[in-house]
């Protein structure tokens, strides 16, 4: 080993030990909060359910531009009337289903064209088909994978070049629990997820080398919207469903302090590491006694 | 049954799988005898699918190999009917086993197939089921690798990667599990990637795609356990640096290798047979992976950054890409020839 390698290798523990004081620093001192002034916000799947409260969080935290992408123009167009009438940010919607990649990049140029450069990219859209692997429709599956996984690689290489040449930029991912923790009967969300996961761990460790690019990652628990309406929960006294509004909340001040890995509940945190250390069987028991393994069984989904 | 008194008995059984896997640690347990069952295996042609196939092989299993490329899929084959000849044939037969190797004639089939063709997968599967019979063993181990940061790789390239190392695991599974549920027996092995778990920067397609598969391989465990079906398994294999061809030129820091010591190909396939032959639910190759991998639970994303500059594994496979860009440049790579073909559905 060299003297520079050798060098390296004793500061590393040092590094290690600043970082993780840092981080804890950081979780006593509140940080600064970037100002989201004059930046233009996109939103896919924001007509409803988390994408609706992420677009009036943004407009309520001073977003100049709030743009809505997704499917249903009903819903859409209620939202956007909403943020316009609530708050001083300019909203547009746009009808635009991410899983066909020509379209994104399509109406990605009509944004450009019409209302400007997008800062801060939300990619929340998702399905769930919500049934076992031999139940689920080959189309169902592929059609979540589109939406959930391909969506965010198509509408990041929209918008990304553009923030890299400002040298200003964000990049947020509405991913979930379920990417780390699986259970029976959303097999095409979890892969999804995981998928979606790992593309955006493989993004922010990229974008490390331009500081004025950033990357989040939020990571709910189970959410109380019409996508996954009917899943049950054993335990909600212990575990209860999210807010939107809060995990909205939570997503606006994770990009304001540029957290890149976010878990709601924190609680959560406390399952990924069990689960890295727990044998398969154990996991397996007590994922059963939780109530994992049947809270898909009275999955309706959307209406 | 009351809440309480299952909760006693869950902390119980949740004890006991610590007591039987420490056990593991000093006891190896018996391997499972392979001999005459049916072992199909996707990306045989090259790579850990192919030293996959020759250690199955040597323990007797009849093969079916799936390669989109024919002749590498051949030249497995080839490779697998010599251990054969030089194991199993009569001269070659241990002594007190010959009753069994009259009886069992281990046999080689391969398969041309694109993986990532639902139509086509289902399609071959039907003629595995018909002209070799029911499956023991789904070894899913076929994968790509485009070489691209996200910004420069052709979209087409990004969706072939999910396809070839996520999706095409729906298909295969689909295809051959039906079967394997109505007997109850079985095994699922999903050859992931230790980058699924630990994600470099520039290769967002690769990891996405083996993330998915793991996420996937950890979903059906569950779903398989909730419908109280013991009798299939499931093995979910994540090597580090293992292919050699498909990461050529890729290297770890120098100061990390005695941590890190680069792989032969050797020990990572002997590590991932032992786990499948102890129906062991997942393996890392190296071991130190499964600290890393909880550390990386527990430490700030900081503290994490920092490990993985330390031991360059936040780029290490900047090498590769640029490796792979010059073999794309001087038309070396023939990877993504997607060859057209034509199947006809056999009628059993």
């Amino acid at each position: 080993m060299d003297l520079n390698n050798l060098g390296h290798a004793l500061l590393f523990p040092f590094h290690m030990i600043f970082c993780i004081l840092k981080s804890c620093l950081r979780l006593l001192i509140p940080s600064r909060r970037k100002d989201l002034r004059g930046e233009v916000v996109l939103i896919t799947g924001g007509g409803r359910g988390i994408g609706r409260h992420l677009g009036k969080e943004f407009a309520k935290n001073g977003a100049k531009k709030v743009i809505l992408w997704g499917r249903t123009e009903r819903c859409l167009k209620e939202t956007c009337e909403e943020i316009s009438n609530t708050t001083e940010a300019e909203c547009y919607y746009f009808l635009c289903d991410v899983a066909n990649r020509e379209e994104v990049y399509k109406q990605a140029k009509v944004v450009r064209e019409k209302v400007g450069d997008v800062t801060i990219l939300v990619n929340n859209a998702a399905v769930v088909h919500g049934k076992s692997l031999m139940d689920s429709d080959d189309d169902a599956l592929m059609k979540t994978q589109h939406i959930n996984t391909l969506g965010q690689f198509w509408t990041t290489k929209a918008f990304l070049p553009r923030m890299l040449e400002l040298c200003h930029g964000h990049v947020v991912c509405i991913n979930s629990i379920l990417s780390l923790s699986s259970i029976p009967g959303a097999i095409d969300y979890c892969t999804s997820k995981a998928s979606s996961l790992a593309f955006m761990e493989s993004l922010t460790l990229g974008l490390l080398d331009c500081p004025g690019v950033g990357c989040t990652t939020v990571l709910p628990f189970h959410t109380n919207t019409d996508m996954f309406q009917g899943m049950r929960v054993r335990f909600p006294q212990l575990f209860p469903p999210l807010n939107p509004e809060l995990v909205a909340q939570r997503t606006v001040d994770a990009v304001r302090t540029n957290t890149p890995f976010i878990y709601l509940p924190w609680t959560m945190r406390a399952l990924v590491i069990l689960k890295s250390f727990l044998p398969q069987a154990a996991l397996e028991e007590i994922q059963r006694f939780a109530g994992c393994y049947t809270c898909m069984n009275t999955f309706k989904g959307r209406a | 049954m009351n809440v309480v008194a299952e909760f006693c008995l869950v902390s119980c059984k949740v004890l006991w799988t610590f007591l039987i896997a420490g056990t593991r640690w000093f006891v190896r347990p018996k391997e499972k005898n392979v001999m005459g069952q049916v072992c199909v295996i996707t990306g045989a042609g090259s790579g850990f699918g192919r030293h996959l196939a020759q250690e199955f092989a040597r323990r007797g299993a009849t093969l079916v190999l799936w390669d989109i490329n024919r002749e590498t899929n051949e030249e497995t084959a080839h490779i697998v009917r010599k251990i054969y000849c030089d194991i199993w044939s009569p001269k070659g037969s241990v002594p007190g086993e010959v009753d069994d190797v009259t009886q069992i004639q281990p046999q080689v089939h391969t398969y041309q197939v694109d993986v990532s063709k639902r139509e086509e997968v289902y399609l071959t599967a039907d003629k595995v089921q018909c002209e070799v019979g029911n499956i023991e063993f789904l070894i899913n181990s076929a994968g790509v690798f485009s070489g691209h940061h996200l910004l420069e790789c052709p979209d087409d390239l990004l969706e072939h990667t999910m396809m070839v190392n996520c999706h095409a695991h729906f298909w295969t599974t689909k295809a051959f599990l039906p079967k394997m549920l109505e007997m109850n027996q079985g095994h699922i092995v999903t050859v992931a990637s230790a980058l699924g778990l630990f994600t470099t920067a520039g290769v967002e397609d690769y990891c996405a795609s083996k993330l998915g598969a793991i996420g996937f391989h950890e979903s059906l465990s569950h779903e398989l356990k909730a419908v109280e079906k013991d009798g299939i398994k499931m093995t979910l294999v994540c090597p580090f640096l293992v292919d050699a061809d498909m990461f050529k030129g890729c290297k770890i820091r120098k100061q990390s290798s005695p941590v890190f010591p680069p792989l032969e190909h050797e020990h990572c396939v002997q590590q991932a047979m032992r786990a499948i032959l102890t129906e062991q639910p997942m393996i890392c190759t190296p071991r130190s992976m499964y600290i890393a991998s909880f550390m990386k639970t527990v430490l700030p994303f900081e503290a994490i950054v920092c490990m993985y500059q330390f031991f360059g594994a936040d780029t290490y496979l900047y090498q590769s890409l640029t490796h792979q860009k010059d073999a794309m440049n001087n038309n070396d790579s023939k990877r993504f020839a997607i060859q057209e073909v034509t199947l006809e559905r056999k009628e059993c």
